[in-house]
């Protein structure tokens, strides 16, 4: 049998997204799921899921430039991902820190979205200071029983599994006391509330736990050693997919600067200018997603460039869909419900959704702290608790 | 395109690091800056010796011909260490001007000297309303027997005070062209500028009747892009030593019983100029790797990393004084020499502004009207 060629990959991701593209994204939650789920079994049955994941356990095991091909063609295509968060954090976690047992139960059925896996770290008083969670796992025998609240838990309405973070040491201990536990959501004593956001909408969950029994066998890594297992990813799968944000945005800012000459307001020259400025941030978005992928197929390392692109890009977003709100005036306030809103009111949605992209998966602050203590190596704030 | 770098271009950036620490140190920097002389020429002639000025020049020129990557990183280097010499103008300006023509003899004339360091030159375009737009020039190129003869003042001209060669962007029958006039005719004049960059020289060039030598099929816009290229590049470089001498100093500066880099306050200004810088890096990078590309994307590329790099620069060096506080306002600490440098490399060939506009035309954001 020959080698299949790069152009060749890519044809036959690019024929089988084509023929068997799942249709428009459903408005309705359930419906959306159902058509999520349905798309990422159709994909995993075909041996097309999971380009870093392990062959073993249903991925690709693909090279780093052929996850790249499959990016691009996955977003040209404009299917839909993986559902809730499990696949890009869990997944990783398991595939490196998992026993056997825990890959072969858990992984294949969650590539398949035959199980959905949701996150759930932060609590109400451990938001960014996460080390600080205070939902215990106590052992009783073969199991642990768990207490306590968590919450901003993306999607974790629409789950089968949580994966979490629990204290099983002392509370003193922090980060040395946490343990990283996989809990059935169906499971007694087990209740997911939707939370309401400030876009009226609910993206977002609490949860509460009330003697919820957990096997030892679901615990992922050792006892107390739950937080090393935290930030996983699996070489650089994050990076295969920075174009492809930058692509993303491209496509967004050029609907917005139609937008903006279909309604004469680029002879604004103020106007213009603010458009320029975001056409300049999304190239140079695109620049460095350019230089972090040259520099880990050239150099086996994402490089200084990648650390940023995430400060680069929540900025961006919020910063665009405020300046298209702003643009359409009185108009951009009326909201989605309107029949007369904008474009169905998706700059003001943006606009109100993006208050998140600062604060979740690390606020700007604790992130722009880490970028200047890991990357340029500025001493740890003495205030703060030992690390 | 490729964005990183192969292994002879890490060696030849190691080169001019190491160059510049050991032969422009800041001392050497400070001490040609208070001499009366515009740049040192032992210095130049050390830079020539490894083969510098020559390193983008085609092989049958007397150069080394690699590209614009290449040339990208000595200047990256050269402003980050804010070494003193003619390079920018006679190899990043006026060597490109000629190497983008199609005038073959004129390349042969010149190319070869600004290979070896043995001819500097440079570029004239802005005149004393200080505007680099190519229609605002004014100076007129009028026929006179075989050769021509320029009438006009070019101002803000980069080594123009010590240029054997002059490359003047003038205006013939209303069409321009590139004119060049050499050091020793008579009707050149050129004075040196007070300007607030000590590290590079500007001067006023006069010409009455100077006679000079058409460059045929000169190339401006293409001009133009490769010269805003190597700005970004100097710029980026500055920019990224600002960042280092702030980080260096917020490490060992202790206030409060405790370094200053370990306030939230220090710290997210640093992360906040690292991001800026990284994204300047990348469209340097970037410009440089598709430069002289026909197509539009090459004169997009060069007018938005000289537009971006100039605003990092400048808001590099201005942080890089607030972290130092009291100390970096002294004449003694070199903070100051980079905002100067900054500054001037903003103007230079355009300010932020005007690109950034050009590229609402460039991209089609404004209609043309």
């Amino acid at each position: 049998m020959t080698q299949e060629t790069d152009a060749e990959f890519r044809s036959r991701l690019r024929e089988f997204f084509t023929r068997h593209h799942p249709g428009r994204r459903p408005r309705d939650k359930r419906e959306r799921l159902a058509w999520q789920r349905a798309w990422n079994a159709k994909l995993f049955d075909a041996g097309l899921a999971g380009p870093s994941w392990p062959v073993e356990y249903g991925g690709m095991d693909l090279s780093f430039e052929r996850q790249v091909i499959y990016q691009e063609e996955f977003a040209r295509a404009r299917v839909p991902g993986p559902p809730a968060t499990g696949v890009g954090i869990a997944g990783p976690t398991i595939v490196t820190y998992g026993t056997e047992e825990q890959k072969k139960r858990w992984l294949p059925a969650m590539l398949r979205a035959d199980k959905v896996w949701a996150q759930a770290f932060s609590e109400p008083g451990a938001g960014s200071d996460l080390q600080a969670l205070r939902t215990t796992a106590r052992r009783d025998g073969e199991e642990y029983v768990v207490n306590g609240q968590k919450v901003w838990n993306s999607r974790a309405d629409e789950a089968d599994i949580l994966f979490t973070l629990v204290r099983t040491g002392t509370q003193e201990s922090r980060q040395h006391g946490i343990s990283y536990l996989v809990i059935d959501a169906h499971a007694p004593g087990v209740e997911v509330r939707p939370l309401r956001d400030l876009t009226g909408g609910s993206d977002f969950c609490e949860i509460f736990f009330d003697d919820v029994r957990v096997p030892v066998a679901d615990r992922i890594g050792e006892e107390n050693g739950g937080w090393q297992l935290v930030r996983t990813s699996l070489g650089h799968e994050r990076a295969a997919g920075a174009m492809n944000q930058a692509a993303m945005y491209r496509r967004v800012l050029d609907e917005l600067i139609r937008l903006a000459t279909e309604r004469g307001a680029t002879a604004d020259p103020l106007v213009c200018d603010r458009l320029v400025e975001f056409d300049v941030r999304v190239r140079v978005m695109r620049y460095n997603a350019m230089r972090i992928i040259d520099s880990i197929t050239t150099a086996g390392e994402p490089g200084p460039a990648s650390s940023i692109s995430r400060i680069l890009i929540s900025r961006f977003e919020q910063d665009l869909h405020e300046f298209a709100v702003d643009l359409l005036g009185a108009t951009g306030l009326l909201t989605r419900e309107s029949t007369e809103a904008v474009q169905s009111g998706r700059w003001l949605y943006g606009f109100l959704r993006t208050r998140a992209s600062t604060i979740g998966a690390g606020t700007l602050e604790i992130q722009r702290n880490t970028v200047a203590e890991q990357v340029l190596g500025l001493p740890y704030d003495p205030a703060m608790p030992a690390r | 395109m490729s964005a990183s770098f192969t292994e002879d271009q890490e060696d030849l950036r190691g080169l001019v690091r190491r160059f510049c620490a050991e032969r422009s140190p800041s001392g050497e920097v400070r001490r040609v800056m208070e001499s009366p002389e515009s740049w040192d020429p032992k210095l130049w002639s050390q830079l020539t010796e490894l083969g510098l000025p020559g390193i983008a020049i085609p092989e049958e020129y007397g150069g080394a011909g690699a590209g614009a990557v290449e040339l990208m990183i000595v200047v990256e280097e050269l402003g980050r260490a804010l070494l003193i010499s003619p390079y920018l103008s006679s190899v990043a300006f006026a060597g490109q001007a000629l190497s983008s023509s199609g005038d073959e003899a004129a390349k042969q004339r010149w190319l070869p000297g600004i290979a070896d360091g043995s001819v500097v030159a440079t570029l004239a375009v802005a005149e004393e309303t200080g505007s680099w737009e190519l229609d605002d020039a004014a100076t007129t190129a009028s026929r006179s027997g075989d050769g021509w003869t320029l009438n006009g003042t070019k101002s803000f001209v980069t080594d123009g005070d010590t240029a054997d060669l002059l490359l003047v962007v003038a205006r013939a029958d209303d069409e321009l062209g590139l004119f060049a006039v050499e050091r020793a005719v008579s009707g050149l004049r050129t004075e040196k500028l007070s300007m607030v960059d000590l590290t590079r020289d500007m001067a006023r060039v006069r010409l009455d009747d100077a006679p000079a030598t058409k460059v045929e099929q000169a190339d401006l816009a293409t001009t133009r892009d490769l010269v805003l290229t190597a700005l970004a590049a100097e710029q980026i470089g500055g920019a990224g030593r600002c960042l280092e001498m702030a980080v260096e100093y917020a490490k060992v500066r202790e206030q409060f019983g405790r370094p200053i880099g370990s306030f939230q306050a220090i710290k997210h200004k640093c992360a906040d100029l690292l991001v800026e810088v990284e994204s300047g890096r990348s469209a340097s990078y970037y410009a440089s790797g598709v430069a002289g590309q026909p197509g539009v994307e090459a004169a997009v590329a060069a007018a938005l990393a000289k537009a971006y790099c100039a605003d990092v620069y400048t808001h590099a060096a201005k942080e890089n004084i607030q972290i130092h506080g009291g100390i970096g306002f002294t004449w003694e600490h070199d903070a100051h020499l980079y905002l100067k440098r900054a500054k001037s490399d903003e103007v230079l060939f355009g300010s932020p502004a005007q690109h950034r506009s050009r590229l609402a035309a460039l991209t089609g954001i404004r209609e043309a009207r």
